[in-house]
Formats: C-alpha cells, structure tokens, sequence
C-alpha cells in the first residue's frame, strides 16, 4: 500500500471582529484584546441593546479593497469571503495546472440583501441586481470567479460548524486524489434574519459572553470569514505551515437546536479526529474549544472532554476565542482553524477571557491568560444546531 | 479509488405521482401554472401527526421519500445522512424575514429561525433514525446534489462496510418566487406542463419543487437497482461537448459507450440550444430523455433524474411521454445525465445498470 497523502496547509487568511487580515487577529489574540462592542454598522432595532464582534468597515470600504467596481452586486458575505481568501491564496499561483477547489462554508449567503430590500424589490428597480445573491452558492460562485477557481466549486450550510466540514471535505478529497489544491473555510456576515434569530432563542448574554464559566448565560454574535490553503504535502506550492492530521463529524440526533447532556455528538467528533490522525488524546497540546458561552454548549462540549480525557486533570490546556470574535457561525470552524494554525505557529496558548467560576457539575477550568508552551498539536471543535458536530487536528509544520 | 455507488432504495415527491406504487411516467399530470408546488403524499402513513404538525414542506417531503427509500431497501437504520438544497428550507426563511420585517424588537417565533437552517432535512432524518453518523448539507445552487453525490461516493471509499441515505429536497418560497420573476428567470408566456420544447419553447422556466432519496452503498446485493459509476461538476464552460467528452475519457468511455442520455430541456428557449448541440455533435441517433418538462425546474431536480435513469435501465425501455428523440432502445446498460440551469452549474452522472 502507498503511504496516505498528508494534507498540508500553506495559506490563511481571516477578517474578523479583532482583525481585518491574520497579523492584526494575531496581535489581539496576544494582547488578549476582544472586539466585542455595539453594534456600528448594521440596521437593527437590537443596535442599542446588543454587544456582538463586528468588523468595523463598511461594504463599500471592502468593495474598494478588493478594487471591485462600485455597483456590482456582491453581499457582506461575499465581501468578507474574498478579503480572507485572497489573503489566504497571497503567493499561490492558483493557475499551475494543479486541480484546485473552492469549498466554502455560510448560513447566511446573500440573506442580508434580501432582508435589506425584501419590499424594496417589489417597487422599485434600483436594487434589483441584488436578488441572484440571495442563495449560499451564489456567494462561493462569485468567490470562484473573483479567484479564478474553475475545477471544484461547492458550499456547505451545516449551520455553526459548516466551516469545519469545509475544511474536512478539502481534506478527504485531496486524500480521495479528487483535488491537489483546496481552498476551505467559512464566512457569515451579521445579519437582521441571524441577530433576531437568535434573540428569539433567548440565547444572548446581557454583556460578554462567559465560556466555560458557571454564570455563563449567553453569547455574543460576530461576523468573519477565513480560508486556509489546503495541499497535497508531496507536492506542496509553499513551505506548510501547518498539517491537517485529523478530522472528524458526527451527529448528536437530540435536538433540533440543544446538545445533549453528555455531548455524544461532540465526543463522537473528537474521538474520530484523533483516530483519523492516529492520534492519543493525551498527544493534543490545545484544544480551541467551541465554547459558545451558552449553557447547553459548554455544558455538553465540557461533558464531551471529560469523556475523552476520563478526568478534568488530564485534559490539557483548553480555551474558547468566542469573547474575543463572538460567535462567528458559518466561518467559526474557519476563523478558530487560523487561531490554532496561530497557537502552533507562535507556541501560544490564547485566552479563554471572561471567566471566573468553573461550572460546578464538571470542575474544569480553561486557560484564562496568555501561556507560553509547546504546542504540536491542536484540536479544535464546531458544533452546530441540527445536532452537527465537527473536529479537526492541526499539527505542527515541523515533525 | 472511487468506486461505484449501489442503490438499493430510493423514493422521489414531484409535480409527478411519483410517489404511487409502480408509477413509470406513464400518465403525466397537465398544469397551466407557474410555479407548480410538489403533490403532497399522504405523510401521516409515515410521520407521525404531532411531529407532521411541526414541520415544514422540505422536512415532511426529505423524511417521507428517505423513510420510503429505507422501506424500499429494507433497511431500518442507516449509517450516515448526505443532502443537497438548492435553497433550503425557503418558506421558513421568508416567513422569519416577514416577521422582523413587522415586528423587529418583539418577540418572534423562533420556529422558522430554527427551521429555515439549510441542514434541517438531514438533521429531521438524523433525529428520526437516531442516526450518530455523518450528515452533511450542500448548498450550491443547481449543483447541489451533485456535490452531496461525489461526497457519498467519497464517504463509501473511505467506510466501505457502510450504508447511507442520500438526498436531495428543494422547496417553492412564496416572496421568492416573485422575485425570480423579477429576475426574468420564470416562464410567463402560458406556461404548461408538459412544456413544450424545440421549435415551442418560449424563454422562462416552471419553478416546482421535490425530493428524492436514495439509499447507497458500496456492495451489491441481488435486489439493488443501479449503480452511479461517476458524477462531475463544472461552474462554468464554453464548450459542453469537451466537458462531456472529458468526463467520459476520464472514466474509460467515449460517446458510443452511452445507451442513452437524460437532457435537461426545461423549455427555457434561451439555454435548451445547450442540449440540442451536444444531442446533435455527441449523441445523434440515441435516446435522449427529457425530465424538466414534466417535473419543472428546481436546483435539485437532477437526483429526479437519478432515480428515473435507474427506473428506466431496470425497466429496460423510456416512457414515450418522456422521449425528446432518438429511437426506442432495445437495449440499455448505460446512461448519462446531464444538466445545467441558465448556463451555468453543469452537472453530469453516469449510471449503468
């Protein structure tokens, strides 16, 4: 038998409430500074009364970053998608004949347009060109174009974890010898449909969301994109910087929206990581957990750990970054992909901020500053409604 | 390493009455409307009513077809839940979009937020078959399918003991709707079904709705129904020919390999030309097979024409009502699909008996 194609990463980008390329994401990452305020740009009655992770500049600003012409009909998502991509792809020439793929994650696509001129549509014309954008593939379509993307283009909306499996299927199918080259990850923007929707959840904290913290009670919503670059590792374009060594996806078959108690589902997903890596758990230096700062999630995520790991002594250092992004969505298993990536790259441990209290019916608490340590490996978890459970394991670019 | 899918089960809700026992296309359903919404089985001999009460049209039409395609196959459990959508669950979208648009700051519903989640359908199945496995959802405008497809023939390579259900549900938004026909993408001019296609058409499409599962595996067995050999996607082409010609070389096969082909003329006068050059340059004088004139037009009609591509090499002959040209087959042992909506997401699979 042939030795298994290894799967390198040789790019990412990220813009997200903390940053607007992966150098600035790093630097708030360091400096344990969170950006989660009011919200400045979106058009919502909950503007006054809601703290969510925004990315501060306009559509128009992103438009003109990306040199596309004023006019032309492209949504937030789309915006944010090509800002992170295009930084992802810097120094990748995608046309060297390697087969490549566009895999993109988002609930959201082209949602904000449609809500912005549901009625508008209907009387007048001005906005008109903006109604092909409403569909998830529409976004991944004008990001292949953007791109250059031309021999596989799909999208997943697997709800919060939806950027993990994008991430995991440019594995499999680089492993399956279908690409050599992918391009995966995620992105939402903030929209009134997902603001209102999870405020009919009544899952929102009234200040910065908590993870893993016993009074925790709720998260706080954000908007990102990130891409990584995933290769063939034998035939590489750039020098990795990281390897994707495992991934794994189940289903909780609970609940629509709730995790079960046990979190068979999150339990299921990293326990198949490790076993496609051929992995320990106990080889695993970090684990950049979900860690919504709801109380079902950690609650379920923590249960999950403790199941892998047998006692909370043996788990190793753990932290969520939502307090810093919020909760991304469609581009969190994206956006914390990067922040692993990061925690190899720079041999650091990111905070779990907002935390005081472990929650008492597990006793486990998170890495609550910055911390210095060997790190080669790292897991890092999304869960979605739809019982959707994904894991993946970096590795270090050296070993 | 890929390797060919085995269909063991599968069940499909249409403009048809595809659901009826033995049912071949030999009656066709006649409409003078635009859109067409999917005719409702009876889902209470499946769903039980509390549950039937809570769930919209795309949730009652994945569990009712994945539900049937099990029974088909057998089959009580399965081992991992792949879907496509064009749109998802789109009237629980619109009616939440409706809801802020009203009453922004009050106290909304939250059951549309929750349901309008484009993984939905396979989560319901999940939930139902207390199926722990892989469940995925694709999204890719009229490829979605497609991709959920290639990625069951990806999971099969990789778990080859295993069973999957896959699926593909796509249904009509009300809002929406009128908004495609802003866009001009829907037939106005008397549209009918059967659509009329050649020297008929007229520019438009019928917007219809349905859903079609199969059940899948690696292994054959003496009672399944047809294999899926391959299935590609492309975005965008110049040339349908070479995309075709490509496909078929990748697998070992030129066009004399092919026993007959499933177009997806939709009566669109704008994009049918597509069908009629590549029927005219690659497959002159076989069957070729129409499915869009009798189903209509949705993202994820092409796992309709899956199924009916395997009804028609086990029944070894075309409905007449669905013979666009070419001459009756004595024999057939190998068909492409193959499709795309408004010139873009190209979608071909290749099925043997």
């Amino acid at each position: 038998m042939s030795t298994p194609t290894r799967v390198a990463v040789t790019g990412m980008g990220a813009i997200s409430a903390i940053g607007m390329d992966v150098p600035a994401n790093y630097r708030s990452l360091q400096a344990s500074r969170h950006g989660i305020g009011p919200i400045q740009l979106l058009d919502s009655a909950h503007c006054g009364n809601l703290l969510v992770g925004e990315v501060g500049i306009t559509n128009d600003e992103l438009a003109q970053r990306l040199e596309i012409p004023a006019g032309e009909a492209y949504t937030r998502t789309t915006l944010l998608a090509l800002i992170a991509a295009k930084e992802a792809i810097a120094g990748i020439g995608l046309a060297d004949g390697k087969r490549t793929g566009l895999i993109s994650a988002t609930t959201v696509g082209g949602m904000d347009a449609t809500e912005r001129y549901y009625d508008d549509y209907l009387v007048v014309e001005t906005h008109r060109h903006f109604i092909p954008t409403h569909p998830c593939g529409y976004a991944t379509e004008q990001m292949a174009h953007y791109l250059g993307v031309t021999d596989y283009v799909t999208t997943i909306s697997t709800a919060c974890s939806s950027a993990a499996n994008a991430i995991m299927l440019g594995a499999r199918m680089i492993k399956a010898g279908l690409l050599d080259r992918a391009i995966v990850g995620g992105t939402d923007c903030l929209s009134r449909f997902t603001i209102n929707g999870f405020n009919s959840l009544m899952i929102y904290t009234d200040g910065h969301c908590r993870p893993f913290d016993e009074q925790r009670n709720g998260l706080n919503l954000g908007e990102a994109a990130a891409y990584l670059v995933l290769e063939r590792a034998d035939a590489a374009s750039k020098a990795p910087i990281a390897y994707l060594t495992g991934y794994g996806h189940a289903n909780d078959a609970f609940h629509q929206t709730a995790s079960s108690d046990n979190g068979d589902g999150a339990y299921l997903a990293m326990k198949q990581a490790l076993e496609v890596a051929g992995m320990e758990a106990a080889a695993i230096s970090y684990v950049n957990a979900h860690g919504t700062a709801t109380p079902n999630n950690d609650l379920a995520e923590g249960q999950a750990l403790l199941r892998i790991y047998g006692t909370a002594a043996s788990i190793p250092p753990f932290s969520s970054t939502k307090a810093f992004t919020g909760h991304t969505l469609a581009a969190a298993g994206a956006i914390e992909a990067v922040f692993s990536i990061l925690a190899l790259q720079h041999q650091e441990i990111f905070a779990n901020l907002n935390f005081s209290q472990p929650i008492e019916a597990l006793g486990i608490v998170p890495q609550t500053t910055l911390l210095p340590a060997e790190i080669n490996h790292v897991l890092s978890n999304s869960f979605g409604f739809g019982g959707n459970c994904s894991s993946l394991l970096f590795s270090n670019a050296h070993d | 390493m890929i390797k060919p899918l085995y269909i063991h089960g599968m069940a499909g809700i249409s403009i048809q009455p595809t659901t009826e026992p033995g049912y071949f296309f030999d009656r066709i359903v006649s409409y003078a409307q635009n859109p067409i919404p999917a005719r409702d089985p009876d889902y209470k001999a499946l769903i039980p009513p509390l549950q039937l009460r809570r769930m919209n049209k795309s949730m009652r039409m994945a569990i009712f077809t994945s539900q049937r395609a099990l029974q088909q196959a057998g089959r009580t459990t399965i081992d991992a839940v792949i879907t496509g959508t064009g749109l998802g669950c789109l009237r629980d979208s619109e009616r939440f979009v409706e809801a802020i648009l009203a009453d922004e700051g009050q106290s909304l519903n939250p059951t549309p937020f929750i349901q309008s989640t484009h993984n939905m359908a396979a989560a319901a199945i999940a939930l139902a078959l207390k199926c722990n496995g892989y469940n995925m959802t694709y999204v890719n405008n009229a490829n979605s399918f497609e991709s959920a497809l290639l990625d069951g023939m990806i999971y099969l390579s990789e778990h080859p003991d295993k069973t999957i259900l896959l699926g593909a549900v796509d249904e009509l938004g009300e809002r929406t709707t009128t908004f495609w026909d802003m866009a001009g993408y829907l037939k106005r001019n008397e549209p009918t079904v059967p659509t009329p296609l050649a020297a008929g058409a007229t520019t438009g499409e019928i917007a219809a709705e349905g859903s079609t599962f199969f059940v899948a595996s690696q292994r054959p067995v003496p009672s399944s129904l047809g294999k899926v050999v391959a299935v590609e996607t492309c975005l965008e082409t110049d040339d349908s020919t070479i995309l075709i010609t490509r496909f078929l070389q990748k697998h070992g096969l030129d066009t004399s390999a092919i026993d007959g082909v499933l177009m997806g003329y939709n009566g669109d006068s704008r994009y049918d030309s597509l069908y009629h050059e590549v029927t005219n340059a690659q497959f002159a004088g076989i069957p070729c097979v129409g499915f869009k004139h009798v189903l209509g037009e949705y993202d994820t009609v092409i796992a309709a024409a899956l199924a009916l591509s395997i009804q028609i090499l086990h029944e070894q002959h075309i409905p007449p009502a669905l013979l666009v040209s070419g001459p009756q087959p004595q024999q057939l042992s190998r068909l492409l699909i193959y499709t795309q909506r408004r010139g873009k997401n190209h979608g071909l699979v290749l099925v043997e008996r």
